[in-house]
């Protein structure tokens, strides 16, 4: 069955009519053509669908669309100004911690979050906090890096 | 040493911008508007005949527009042995082989109309462990083939029986490593889309896109030139897709061709754990002769490697692990027996390290057992043994540059090795281990080539385009090659731009695998780069009126040497040669073939781990809590990215020796296939990790560079146990060294 739902998007509204059983990132993937917001696993275990829905990182895989209506979105595409990148995804890149990046987006997703509510972590709050995203390539060490490192300059700003 | 102005130094990923934002393309993102979706029908048993098959119900259902069997795609490939069919007619011989594919408006409507085809079979008895595979009266998986030994590689050098009769002492010991899945994020994936004047466009997750046109140009009898092979950004690979072709992508351009529609295939995450090829399973037996003073006298490997259903990589793999080990220290007498086998278990294929791991996991493990049994320092086993630059293996292969003992004394010096060893902490205890691998590799399974080429094109405003078809996997290969085409060029990294990934394009190349890219590729780039540097140069010297030997090139410009203040831009150099009479493009094509002629690679990258690990001893538990590595790669050209590298590599190496273990249930169907059940280290499993990189400037590899992605991983496990035997006091022979495992080997002890 079909709902008609209404998403605010990185801050643009979008109404949308969409079957009640498909997930939240197969809308933002299929629908919205958001395709930064990567999936790995499909089932909450990897990590990498991760989205900002009212402030809090969640698996998009999880949540279905129909049950996202009226909230607020927020996906990797929404954190650059312009052509200046988000002091996250400056880190990412500085500390070298994206490699093949399949990862990348719901990593900074889940990194955005959690800064905001704990602006001052330490090493092991971070590898908590990330444990739930899954990573190939990086052994998370530069990951890790990119995310305190981060943590500080926002503090700093 | 020389002064570099890009090479050696640590810069960002050229293509991190565009992964953080979310922009980079992956195979899995590409769609178009009439795409079809396709699904395999895959055998739910393990060991059958088929006796018929029905697709008329699938054929009817609505929204499917085509379904292909056996009879549709009448191939055989393989990687050494040519005895795998993309969809089989007649016999499976592993739980998941595939039988029947279908194209259909999405993927729901595809996977409905695969459960509607009918399959009779005949099962039959199935084997799934090698050494029951090569029993007397096992069932035969592959019709002549008896004992379902497939391949049997060999080397021998001296004689190691007279050198065990003659040792002080002689060890054997039985080692097992399991199947182990990739885990590429980005699952094997493609898309076929032919068009009207006959051209096929193939979209591919792959480390090997010139490979897989070649591959497609035999199997449909087409002219190279009609099929285009595009690889985007791919989202890791760690050896899945090099040679091997894949079930799904016969079935997409075979089902694109039919239906004259675009048509996808991507594994789903299960059948990516699984059926993407796996780490074989292998069961190593060594035996050692040493003496009291620690010199190895002789050593014997008996390697048993579990293929699977289909040799794919596991006749070449097993042969080039034997050939590797020979490379590691200065065996007076050598000798491995190899044996590649068929059961009937999903097949393997390349994995980060090629064989590699498993069969220094057992060498290196076996080591440290012996350097406990007749108390001598580990550390000074293998100083004792090691190879050295100069020296000629057992297995016959001339090491040009080695910096394997300069990796141990580093590793031991860093992580403690002597004052921790002598003052232990209960529970506690350290592991070292190290290794060798290639970079490239040439067998005598394989075509007796190791290339690599390269293309640049100066434009006009005097940036570079340079084209490729080394594949940035993740690993970062695109980042190095602009950094060494800068150097010779004089060029700003930003004003190059480096292309992969599209044969319409880009050269051929060898592959990106075996830790080849940085010295082989980077040697294409660097020579090609120094032709286009001499085209520069000269057409320089004619509109200067000044000998080309006293020019040079830098910072974008063309400058007289010792004489600054005379200069040409780049793009005025362009374009007076461009647009002058019987003008020219500034164009350098090189293709370069590793110098490993009659040896197995051009390189040989060694290195060290060392590790210190804490067991509890109620559980069984294992906690790592540091390892050091240090890893002769020549030379590194961007150290941060090379110590990613070495990170994701002991990431890897861990998850082998604690928690990966492809498992399959009593009818060798998949057990686990999701990560829940598939344990890979998390952020919290990470201990903290220690990259030193010894640089000993090879003389073959491009600015001294060596390989780097597999070393990194290999010698993890061995390390690791060792750590595990210093902490607990047993020997865990069988990975994954789980908590079990350790507890009950504890209470075994007492």
């Amino acid at each position: 069955m079909k709902k008609t739902i209404t998403l605010k998007v990185n801050g643009e509204t979008f109404n949308l009519d969409v079957e009640d059983r498909r997930t939240l990132a197969e809308v933002i993937r299929e629908d919205l053509h958001l395709l930064g917001t990567h999936m790995i696993c499909e089932k909450g275990e990897c990590g990498a669908c991760t989205v900002i829905m009212d402030g809090l990182a969640i698996n998009s895989c999880l949540v279905l669309a129909a049950d996202a209506n009226g909230k607020e979105i927020e996906t990797i595409e929404g954190l650059a100004q312009g052509f200046e990148l988000h002091p996250i995804q400056k880190n990412f890149v500085e500390k070298g911690a994206v490699q093949c990046g399949m990862c990348t987006s719901g990593m900074i997703m889940t990194a955005k979050a959690f800064l905001q509510k704990k602006p001052h972590p330490d090493e092991e709050e971070v590898r908590h906090a990330i444990a739930g995203n899954f990573c190939r390539c990086t052994g998370y060490v530069r990951i890790v890096d990119a995310v305190l490192s981060s943590a500080s300059e926002l503090k700093e700003s | 040493m020389e002064h570099f102005k890009y090479v050696g130094k640590s810069v960002p990923r050229v293509d991190a911008n565009v992964k953080v934002t979310g922009e980079a393309r992956y195979t899995v993102d590409i769609a178009f508007p009439n795409m079809l979706w396709g699904k395999l029908l895959r055998s739910p048993l393990a060991h059958a005949r088929i006796l018929h098959i029905d697709t008329s119900k699938a054929e009817k259902l609505p929204g499917v527009k085509a379904v292909i069997t056996g009879k549709d795609t009448p191939f055989t490939y393989g990687v050494t042995h040519m005895d795998q069919k993309p969809l089989h007619m007649n016999k499976v011989r592993h739980v998941g082989d595939a039988i029947a594919a279908v194209a259909a408006v999405d993927e729901e409507t595809a996977q409905e109309a695969v459960e509607l085809i009918k399959v009779d079979y005949e099962e039959l008895p199935a084997v799934f462990h090698p050494l029951d595979a090569m029993l007397p009266g096992a069932p035969v998986i592959h019709e002549g083939v008896e004992g379902n030994v497939a391949a049997r590689p060999s080397y021998e050098n001296g004689d190691v029986e007279k050198a065990f009769a003659e040792s002080d002492y002689v060890f054997e010991d039985t080692f097992e490593t399991p199947p182990i899945a990739h885990v590429c994020p980005e699952p094997h994936v493609c898309v076929a889309k032919w068009d009207h004047s006959g051209k096929l466009t193939f979209y591919v997750s792959s480390q090997m896109p010139s490979l897989a046109r070649t591959h497609f140009a035999n199997f449909l009898k087409m002219p190279e030139s009609r099929i285009r092979v595009i690889t985007n950004y791919v989202g890791g690979a760690f050896g899945s897709k090099t040679l091997s072709r894949f079930p799904i992508e016969f079935a997409s351009v075979i089902l694109s061709r039919k239906t004259g529609r675009p048509v996808k295939f991507q594994h789903t995450r299960e059948e990516e754990f699984h059926y993407s090829t796996l780490q074989f399973r292998f069961v190593i037996t060594v035996k050692t002769g040493i003496n009291k003073d620690g010199i190895i006298t002789g050593r014997h490997f008996k390697a048993i490697c579990e293929c699977g259903g289909y040799v794919s990589h596991g006749a070449s793999i097993t042969s080039v692990a034997g050939a590797l080990q020979g490379v590691l220290y200065r065996y007076k007498n050598y000798k491995y027996d190899g044996y590649a086998v068929y059961t009937n278990v999903p097949y393997g294929g390349a994995w980060r390290g090629l064989g590699n791991p498993p069969v220094h996991f057992a060498g290196e493990a076996q080591l440290n057992m012996i350097a406990a049994e007749i108390g001598v320092d580990p550390l000074e086993l293998r100083l004792t043994n090691a190879t050295h630059a100069g020296d000629t293996s057992a297995t016959g292969a001339l090491v040009r540059s080695c910096g394997l003992s300069k990796c141990l004394e580093k590793v031991a010096e860093e992580i403690g090795w002597k004052e921790k060893r002598t003052n232990p902490r209960p529970n506690h205890g350290l592991g070292i281990a190290c290794g060798v691998h290639f970079t490239g590799i040439r067998l005598p399974t394989m075509p007796d080539t190791d290339f690599a080429e390269a293309k640049i094109m100066v434009n006009d405003d005097g940036s570079v385009n340079l084209t490729t078809s080394c594949v940035d996997l993740g690993q970062g290969s695109n980042t190095v090659l602009t950094q060494i085409a800068a150097e010779v060029l004089g060029i700003d990294m930003d004003r190059i731009n480096t292309i992969y990934g599209d044969t319409e394009t880009c050269p051929m190349e060898w592959g990106t695998r075996a830790s080849r890219v940085t010295a082989i590729g980077g040697m294409a780039v660097k020579k090609a780069s120094e032709n286009a540097r001499d085209q520069i140069l000269r057409a320089a010297g004619e509109k200067l009126e000044i000998n080309p030997d006293d020019l040079e090139l830098k910072d974008n410009k063309v400058l007289v040497k010792g004489n600054p203040s005379i200069h040409m831009s780049i793009s005025e150099v362009a374009r007076f040669n461009r647009y002058r009479e019987n003008g020219q493009a500034i164009m350098a094509t090189n293709h370069w073939d590793a110098p490993s002629h009659g040896n197995i690679s051009s390189a040989f990258s060694f290195g060290a781990k060392a590790i210190e690990v804490e067991v509890d001893p109620g559980t069984g538990r294992t906690k790592v809590l540091r390892v050091v590595v240090a890893n002769d790669l020549g030379r590194a050209i961007n150290p941060a990215g090379a110590c990613g590298q070495i990170e994701g590599g002991v990431h890897m190496g861990l998850g082998m020796a604690s928690t990966e273990e492809i498992m399959l249930n009593e009818k060798g169907g998949m057990a686990n296939n999701q990560f829940l059940d598939y344990r890979v280290l998390t952020p919290l499993d990470m201990p903290p990790i220690t990259p030193i990189l010894v640089e000993t400037n090879d003389p073959v590899g491009a600015f001294g560079a060596k390989g780097i992605g597999e070393m990194a991983l290999i010698g993890t496990p061995d390390a690791f146990v060792s750590a595990v035997h210093a902490a607990a006091g047993v020997w865990i022979r069988k990975l994954p060294v789980t908590p079990e495992k350790v507890l009950l080997a504890m209470k075994a002890k007492k």
